[in-house]
């Protein structure tokens, strides 16, 4: 019993190094939180887009300010990564590329192709 | 073995299939969505009214959050599960976000009910 107690314990977060798959899974959950609770802001835009000719000038005007677009280009990133995240986990459930080294691959693919995609949306918004 | 695996034995086996069902569903409806957008281009609010108020679009727009709210109830659920150790804090936790999403539903529905 003493030596079950003694046993050295690391809980040191910054001493851990996750392996790559661990970081795309960790991200997919924060980045879902996240879009969880932007769910209500989606929907206000929705809303004022479509209440009338005024509130949609309205939010092209808001959509327009550079303090907005940096905002919507931060936000676009945890969307594509949840997106591409979450395909590779489709894929995974069908059994495609599950073996380490190919998951490995996969994660660096969905990091890649979220950067890639936030870039571009940041290029086509500005 | 699919099917098995769904019966009342492995309610778990369920959630899982709704949480990627859902995920399906708001895939398709974002690239009809981004299809729609970049044929269709609207550049002012009659053209935008214009796309999103076909009845059957609202109806697809309805089942695309619908779906998102099933699969924010599914995601955030296993998030407590993991993280929030004290059981009456889920709890009241796991309510809030119920009543949200509830709210969230009745909201987009009279949006979309309105155009």
């Amino acid at each position: 019993m003493a030596n079950v107690r003694n046993r050295p314990k690391n809980l040191n977060l910054f001493t851990i190094r996750l392996p790559i798959n661990a970081v795309v899974s960790i991200l997919h959950r924060m980045s879902g939180m996240l879009l969880f609770l932007l769910i209500p802001a989606l929907i206000w835009a929705l809303q004022t887009s479509l209440s009338s000719e005024s509130s949609f000038d309205k939010l092209g005007a808001m959509f327009r300010h550079w303090t907005l677009k940096l905002l919507l280009i931060g936000f676009s990133w945890p969307f594509f990564h949840h997106l591409y995240a979450g395909l590779r986990h489709l894929g995974q459930d069908v059994h495609w590329m599950t073996t380490l080294n190919k998951a490995r691959f996969s994660s660096r693919v969905v990091l890649v192709l979220g950067a890639c995609s936030m870039l571009m949306f940041a290029y086509y918004i500005w | 073995m699919l099917i098995e695996l769904l019966t009342k034995k492995y309610p778990g086996m369920r959630l899982w299939l709704t949480q990627r069902l859902s995920a399906v569903a708001m895939v398709i409806y974002l690239i009809l969505m981004l299809l729609t957008l970049a044929i269709r281009q609207p550049r002012n609010y009659e053209t935008w009214l214009g796309l999103m108020s076909p009845w059957w679009w609202r109806v697809l727009t309805l089942v695309f959050f619908a779906s998102l709210f099933v699969h924010a109830w599914l995601g955030v659920r296993d998030v407590f599960k993991d993280y929030v150790f004290n059981l009456r804090l889920r709890a009241v936790l796991q309510i809030v976000v119920d009543v949200l999403l509830i709210g969230y539903l009745c909201w987009i529905s009279i949006i979309l009910w309105k155009l």
